[in-house]
């Protein structure tokens, strides 16, 4: 049992960036095609749905953040990689939140962003509002993501 | 450093002169033109929407054409050339091209029916590919397709799905027919979707024949009245003429490149005249004076009567705009200030009796974006972007130049805090001595502290940072208030509020609890005292006084508990700052992310693994700048509009339009 702590930490670490990446790659997938739908009609908006689309791609950063931050600290990344069961756990829990908030708010990003898509390809002067939607989605993620790092940083400390 | 005065113009012109005056007007482009007038038995309209739109269509006809060129024989442009504006033109070389113009849009249209039939050529092309396709089989048969057969003797020619013998065909045949002994089956070709044959038979089964073919699934082919070898060779040559004709085609619309400036020209040309006309159809005119209203800003009215009244026999006059008048809305800011006019205007415009909110924003906006990419690597490349390209392109248009200034303070601050947060390229500095010069020890030190070594001191950092930005927001709500002359509304509405939050700040600060787990200094509990008055103060105010527009007592108080209820919502507004700590960290541990992968590879591969870790190096940081930094202006955009705006400023005011020249390419420059 003891060599399973490393187990679990990587587990975790693995879990944040797989859900928030899938979580992104299907978002910007969905606004990709909003995107590119709208660029078919008028190419001169492609900067401004290429905005729109990248969006949802901000979970996924978070998720290789949170798992980068997890590998050097239980040493997968060079060093001492000895782990007790129970604080690899801990690092399993610590990256739950980035793993699934990273996950559904990508995806609802996602939909937001295809109406903000389809706002600015109707009214292009309001490109300012249309993007303050699925950034208000973004919020979530980033929540997670600080409760994620504050406890990955906390564990270093606990003699468990 | 305000929303600009604005007056309301009246011009009465003679009417021989309406074209030089509204001309004159459009190049100077500082006048809104809106007519209040109604129309009377002296006065009235004239409709020209029909001028307007035979001139948009000249314009829209040359765009194509340029747009035809630019398909056909692309420009040419250096990388920064989208960020040249319109080219200026002087008065007399604008008069000099206006004979161009007519020519221009005969070019064009020519053009136009040159592209149409290249296009045309082009879309018979992959028609008579498939002919060919569906002919090719049939090489070898050597009747004409459609030959039914002589007196005598029957002829099918056709196809069956899939890929058979000359076998399977006469067993399948025997078996749908038993009773046919006079036929032939010629097979001509077989691949796997279909069986090209030819098959005769006695007249005297023709019936019998047709009918056990159908069950089998026959089907006619291609109709061509000559023989298949004679059509090949026919649609051969005509393929080959059609690629001819689209390569000439496409010769002839290559040869019209050198008309491009032409043709811009005319666009605009046209696009202004039929601005004109659109302007002219709403202006009231009687049979020999026309009337122009509308709005300009009061410092550009006195150079414009000039302009005008030195030139031509006209009345201007010069009002304040009445109190229930919807004045359209100009903003003017100094240069630090003015870049950020665009984050407000996409917002909404300051509303009536609003102020100019561009100056707060405008120090906020800089300072958390930089506090959110906070790397002095990634701040220096776009301090230096951004002013190469300001110093290179002089002939930028306004708003371009506006943003890239915006990006140019941006930059300046994301230097700024790279350097507190001791984040050059990530832990470049660090990784690079350690890797190639074997001195671990060498590291950028940061100024203040490093954000990764203590994120909940960068946390409350951000609370702080949080708490002030939206301090200003409210004192920004009491401000407008005193302006208008409604001092008790701010007492009401934002003395009440910043005793409630900034005393329960303080008194949360006084638990031990709270204050070690933000890893801050414990207040005495004689702040604790002060602070907890301070919030109930306010609470009680709040609750008397934020229901105060009910009559009844009992709504009122039942409204001013709810607005208390808004207390969550500063709660969660605050911790809304902690994405500055998130995006913060994200582009300093994505920098080390990329700078880790590269000094592995390279670590004691000598030039070879120099040469990988440069290349890893720039491609990484690109993209981690490319997204961090779009992340940092979506979110520093977030906060000035929710939590900032959020506190005092609705907006709605409508953007000043003034009549000018609406042009792609040239801008013609008067002095007056």
């Amino acid at each position: 049992m003891a060599s399973m702590g490393i187990f679990f930490a990587l587990a975790g670490a693995a879990c944040a960036a797989l859900m928030a990446g899938i979580g992104s790659a299907i978002g910007v997938g969905k606004a990709g095609q909003a995107a590119a739908g709208v660029v078919t009609e008028d190419p001169a908006k492609f900067s401004k749905v290429l905005i729109l689309q990248l969006l949802p791609g901000t979970q996924g950063i978070y998720g290789l953040l949170i798992a980068f931050i997890t590998l050097t600290q239980i040493g997968i990344m060079g060093g001492d990689a000895n782990l007790s069961a129970v604080k690899g756990l801990l690092y399993f829990a610590a990256c739950m939140p980035m793993a699934f908030v990273g996950l559904i708010s990508a995806i609802q990003q996602a939909n937001a962003a295809v109406s903000a898509i389809a706002l600015v390809s109707k009214k292009p002067d309001q490109f300012g509002k249309s993007m303050i939607f699925p950034a208000m989605v973004e919020t979530y993620a980033i929540l997670a993501l600080l409760v994620s790092i504050l406890s990955i940083f906390g564990i270093a400390g606990l003699a468990v | 450093m305000s929303v600009l005065p604005m007056k309301r113009i009246v011009i009465c012109a003679l009417r021989k002169d309406r074209k030089q005056v509204l001309e004159l007007l459009q190049r100077q482009g500082v006048l809104e033109i809106r007519s209040s007038l109604s129309d009377d038995e002296v006065f009235s309209r004239q409709d020209k929407s029909r001028m307007a739109a035979t001139f948009r269509k000249s314009a829209e006809a040359c765009e194509q054409a340029l747009t035809v060129l630019d398909e056909h024989a692309p420009e040419e442009s250096g990388l920064l050339s989208m960020l040249d504006g319109r080219k200026p033109l002087s008065t007399a070389e604008y008069e000099e091209r206006l004979r161009t113009a007519d020519e221009a849009v005969r070019t064009a249209k020519e053009i136009n029916s040159l592209q149409k039939r290249c296009s045309d050529v082009r879309a018979e092309i992959p028609r008579t590919e498939s002919q060919l396709v569906a002919i090719r089989p049939w090489i070898g048969y050597d009747l004409p397709l459609d030959f039914s057969g002589t007196k005598a003797a029957a002829v099918f020619a056709g196809t069956l799905p899939g890929e058979l013998t000359q076998e399977q065909i006469e067993a399948a045949l025997a078996e749908y027919a038993p009773g046919l002994d006079d036929m032939e089956v010629n097979l001509i070709s077989a691949a796997p979707e279909q069986t090209c044959l030819c098959v005769i038979c006695g007249r005297k089964h023709e019936a019998e024949l047709r009918d056990a073919l159908r069950r089998m699934n026959f089907a006619k082919p291609p109709v061509a009245s000559e023989n298949p070898e004679q059509a090949l060779r026919d649609l051969e040559s005509r393929m080959a003429e059609l690629q001819a004709e689209a390569g000439e085609l496409a010769e002839q619309i290559r040869g019209f490149a050198g008309k491009r400036d032409a043709l811009r020209f005319a666009s605009d040309y046209y696009t202004m005249r039929a601005d004109k006309y659109d302007v002219i159809s709403g202006l009231v005119q009687s049979r020999l004076t026309v009337i122009i209203e509308g709005y300009a800003e009061a410092r550009c009215a006195e150079s414009l009567e000039r302009a005008l009244t030195s030139r031509y026999e006209l009345v201007f006059e010069t009002q304040e705009p009445a109190e229930e008048e919807e004045v359209p809305v100009a903003l003017r800011n100094g240069g630090f200030a003015a870049p950020v006019e665009s984050v407000v205007e996409s917002y909404s415009l300051p509303g009536r009796h609003e102020f100019d909110p561009s100056v707060l924003v405008s120090v906020f906006y800089y300072f958390l974006f930089g506090l959110m990419l906070s790397d002095a690597g990634y701040g220096i490349i776009m301090t230096i972007g951004c002013a190469y390209a300001l110093l290179k392109k002089k002939s930028m248009e306004p708003a371009m130049k506006k943003t890239m200034k915006m990006f140019l303070y941006c930059g300046i601050s994301t230097t700024f805090w790279g350097f507190m947060f001791g984040s050059f390229f990530g832990d470049a500095v660090n990784v690079i001595a350690s890797t190639f010069f074997g001195r671990p020890d060498v590291r950028l030190p940061a100024l203040w502290f490093e954000q990764i070594d203590d994120p909940m001191k960068m946390l409350v950092f951000c609370f702080v940072v949080g708490i002030i930005h939206m301090f200003v927001g409210l004192g920004a709500k009491a401000w407008g208030y005193l302006r208008s002359g409604q001092p008790l509304d701010a007492v009401y509405d934002v003395l009440f509020w910043y005793l409630l939050v900034g005393g329960s700040i303080g008194y949360l600060l006084t638990l031990p609890m709270m204050s070690q787990m933000l890893g801050v200094k414990t207040l005495s509990a004689s702040v604790g005292t002060v602070a907890g008055t301070a919030a109930l103060i306010g609470l009680a105010g709040i609750i008397l006084t934020g229901g105060r527009e009910s009559g009844s007592w009992f709504k009122r108080i039942l409204k001013g508990l709810y607005a208390a209820y808004g207390i969550t919502g500063w709660l969660s507004d605050i911790l809304s700052y902690s994405r500055l700590l998130a995006l913060g960290l994200a582009t300093g541990v994505i920098a080390q992310v990329f700078n880790k992968m590269g000094s592995m590879v390279a670590e004691g591969a000598g030039i070879i693994g120099a040469v990988i870790f440069i290349v890893i190096f720039l491609i990484g940081h690109v993209l981690n700048l490319a997204i961090n930094a779009l992340g940092a202006y979506v979110h520093t955009n977030r906060l000035e509009y929710v939590e900032f705006f959020g506190k005092f400023y609705d907006g709605g005011g409508r953007a000043f339009e003034p009549f000018a020249q609406n042009t792609k390419y040239f801008k013609i420059k008067e002095e007056i």
